[in-house]
């Protein structure tokens, strides 16, 4: 009996062993054979552009056959916990997705391979605002992927029903036709003019660089938040007053949630500002699943600038493919990545609604009427600023606080861009 | 585990054993309790002591991505604890801490202890189907139950401000939980609370069932109110299990992370921070590792004290038996 519980102690030991090598050697012998990659995409493509994901995977296949394209779709809530994550472990994805203000940062830590952009499809073309978030330091650390400009999409029937057949090119048309369709719509609780999600801080941001404000300046290499500025405070005002008129949407929410276009395609909302992808999104089940007849009553417009002649900037958001620089297949994943951002597939992505990685492609938006108005808008725009921890701002929800804080009266707009503008200062000063 | 205990075993292979080798025998069995130790050891040392000392040694380094990406800190000394006893962000949320898990703490053990005594008096098929109630709220997953009630409170097409609006409560349509930090942390308060109820419920109604029903039944010939017994008969009987329940229930609501986190859509305002989210967010969202370690650290040492008392109860408690 005795002897028998000793075996048995004797065995759990050797089982752990074994288990923890066997388990050891299992990760070393995946990464030797290479069979296949891993792909980090964020959802938008799984939703938007499915068919340009699949081009590239075919192409890469007739290249690499027997190699296996494992596409995980991510969200833009958790990707890069994820990824950091992932990172720690030294099991990174062999390619992945980053937004264009992500990017800074990943580049500025070494997270990325450097890549020679002459072995890529179009490089001499690249959209310039990409490429500049693809560089660090005299280097190219990623693929340009795709851009996009906001517009607002509108509900044609609705501005007629109001007197406005065409949409609307100044800033006091904006707000008259907003106004009317309050007043005749608006006894409908649910109902909004212009459905504004409180925390869409880039609609905000919008406001502020048509202001002439700036989110924060650099002199000699010190960083300071001045959402604080007189500009910014009277933009934000403005803001502020035009979204109590004319949203009832949630004030302490984001674009994603809901998607805007879901109570539009609820008749909730005669109009919104969102991307270009948001316009076929209308009509997907997740989106709002709106009837094919609806696409008749749908019109899109660059919003106008409260300057005359002019667009309310718009931020000039994209989303850029890297290698990180722990992929144990880096080759393999430079040759799915040519194949994702090459010709072919960008001409997918573009008819998508989305602004192509080459300027060679920008003919393909322009020929569809639904999606010119964001090229359009395209034509004033404005980034974030160029730090390597701007992402952490980002990410500390700092811009979405202030937001809720000033449409829920919580703050005063004066005091609620001061402290933001504090907390701006301190986390893009912060040491990496 | 075998169900037979080492001991009785031991004694079984004595006769054997003694026959051969006396000395080998008395160190085997000197050494046997070490040896059953060894494996619980292992897995507790790998899985708990190992993240702990980790977590310790970042909380004394700069760990940014940098780093990360390097698999190598930098030792900065107590830095990171100096950068967070001097922002008032962490005191802040350190005192919403405390606050947050009395007030739930209180509301759970109290509702819990009316719904057992409750359960006691229903008949029997009414209290089967309580509890099967309460078992269903238990076996939810909770990130299943945060996201049912998400969409229950939903500003845009939630259940619970139609249902408001219907019975005349007021115009909740569009109301928005979250604009105020005081409803907020209602709601917050709530689905914690909902959550905890039936594992604490179950345990006291498991408890109460030992009351003898003659003590109660002599007190209230004596003429003592329901009250008063409750008082002065039930809850001394039942001290021990209290002491369990609400000691686990501190711990639990101390580090309630899932709850906020999923209910704010992973984008809670420095209002709704916890320690757990406060430290989740500094390392997770801004990558200052080493500083989220050092306030994780401090989390699991107030977590230490409580369960340093909780230890003492449980020790004091098996004297008495």
């Amino acid at each position: 009996m005795k002897a028998r519980i000793f075996a048995a102690v004797a065995l759990a030991a050797a089982l752990s062993v074994v288990v923890s090598t066997a388990s050891g050697g299992n990760k070393s012998a995946g990464k030797a054979s290479a069979s296949s990659i891993t792909v980090w995409l964020m959802s938008d493509a799984q939703a938007g552009w499915p068919a340009a994901v699949a081009n590239a995977t075919n192409q890469f296949q007739s290249q690499h056959p027997g190699v296996d394209v494992n596409v995980q779709y991510q969200s833009w809530d958790s990707v890069l916990q994820k990824f950091d994550a992932s990172i720690a472990a030294g099991d990174t994805p062999d390619v992945i997705e980053l937004g264009n203000s992500q990017t800074a940062k990943y580049m500025a830590a070494g997270a990325f391979q450097a890549i020679q952009p002459k072995n890529y499809p179009n490089s001499s073309t690249w959209l310039a605002g990409l490429k500049q978030s693809c560089t660090y330091g005299g280097k190219t650390y990623c693929v340009p992927y795709y851009a996009g400009a906001r517009a607002v999409i509108y509900r044609k029937d609705l501005y007629r029903s109001v007197g406005f057949r065409s949409p609307p090119k100044t800033y006091a048309k904006f707000l008259a036709v907003n106004s009317k369709l309050m007043k005749k719509y608006g006894k409908n609780s649910n109902f909004s003019a212009f459905y504004e999600p409180g925390q869409n801080w880039y609609v905000a941001m919008s406001f502020v660089a048509d202001y002439g404000g700036q989110i924060a300046t650099n002199k000699g290499g010190k960083w300071k938040g001045t959402l604080n500025s007189p500009q910014g405070i009277q933009a934000l005002t403005a803001f502020k007053s035009m979204v109590l008129k004319f949203s009832r949407a949630s004030k302490t929410n984001d674009e994603a949630h809901p998607f805007p276009s879901i109570p539009f395609a609820k008749s909730r909302a005669a109009s919104f500002i969102g991307n270009g992808w948001e316009w076929p999104y209308v009509f997907n089940p997740k989106g709002g699943a709106a009837p094919a007849s609806f696409a008749k009553k749908m019109g899109a417009y660059p919003m106008p600038s409260h300057i005359k002649g002019r667009f309310l900037p718009t931020f000039l958001g994209g989303s850029d493919v890297g290698i990180p620089s722990q992929s144990h297949n880096k080759s393999l994943a430079a040759d799915w990545i040519k194949a994702y951002t090459g010709t072919a597939s960008e001409t997918l992505i573009a008819k998508a609604g989305n602004v192509p990685n080459t300027t060679k492609l920008l003919g393909v938006n322009a020929k569809i009427p639904a999606l010119a108005p964001f090229a359009k808008a395209a034509n004033y725009s404005w980034f974030v600023p160029i730090a390597a921890n701007w992402v952490n701002v980002e990410n500390a929800n700092i811009l979405k606080t202030m937001c809720t804080n000033i449409l829920t009266n919580r703050k005063s707009v004066a005091k609620a861009t001061a402290d933001a503008s504090a907390s701006i200062t301190k986390i893009l000063n912060a040491k990496s | 585990m075998s169900s037979r205990s080492p001991v009785a075993a031991a004694s079984v292979a004595a006769p054997y054993a003694q026959r051969r080798r006396p000395v080998g025998r008395r160190l085997r069995r000197a050494l046997a309790p070490y040896g059953l130790l060894l494996p619980a050891s292992a897995v507790i040392a790998a899985v708990l002591a190992y993240p702990l000392y980790y977590l310790v040694r970042l909380s004394f380094q700069h760990y940014g991505l940098f780093q990360l990406v390097r698999h190598k800190g930098v030792a900065i000394g107590t830095a990171n604890y100096a950068q967070i006893f001097h922002d008032s962000l962490f005191w802040h949320t350190l005192v919403r801490t405390v606050a947050v898990t009395a007030v739930c703490v209180v509301l759970t053990v109290v509702l819990a202890t009316l719904i057992a005594l409750l359960l006691v008096e229903l008949s029997s098929w009414v209290r089967l189907l309580l509890t099967a109630g309460l078992i269903f709220v238990w076996a939810t997953p909770v990130v299943v139950a945060i996201s049912i009630w998400s969409w229950m409170i939903d500003f845009e097409f939630g259940v619970a401000n139609w249902t408001l609006t219907k019975l005349g409560v007021g115009n909740f349509n569009h109301h928005d939980w979250f604009a105020n930090p005081w409803s907020g942390w209602g709601v917050i308060i709530s689905l914690i609370v909902w959550g905890a109820i039936p594992f604490v419920a179950i345990t006291l109604f498991a408890g109460l069932t030992q009351v003898s029903s003659e003590l109660l039944e002599a007190a209230a010939i004596d003429g003592a109110s329901r009250w008063r017994a409750f008082r002065d008969i039930t809850l001394p009987l039942l001290k021990p299990i209290y002491v369990i329940v609400i000691s686990l229930s501190i711990i639990w609501d101390f580090q309630v992370f899932n709850q906020i986190w999923l209910i704010t859509n992973g984008t809670p305002s420095p209002d709704y921070y916890m320690m757990a989210v406060y430290s989740y967010v500094t390392s997770f969202k801004i990558s200052e590792y080493g500083l989220g370690s050092a306030i994780a650290v401090v989390m699991v040492a107030i977590m230490g004290l409580i369960s340093v008392f909780y230890v003492r109860q449980m020790v004091k408690l098996g004297d008495v038996e």
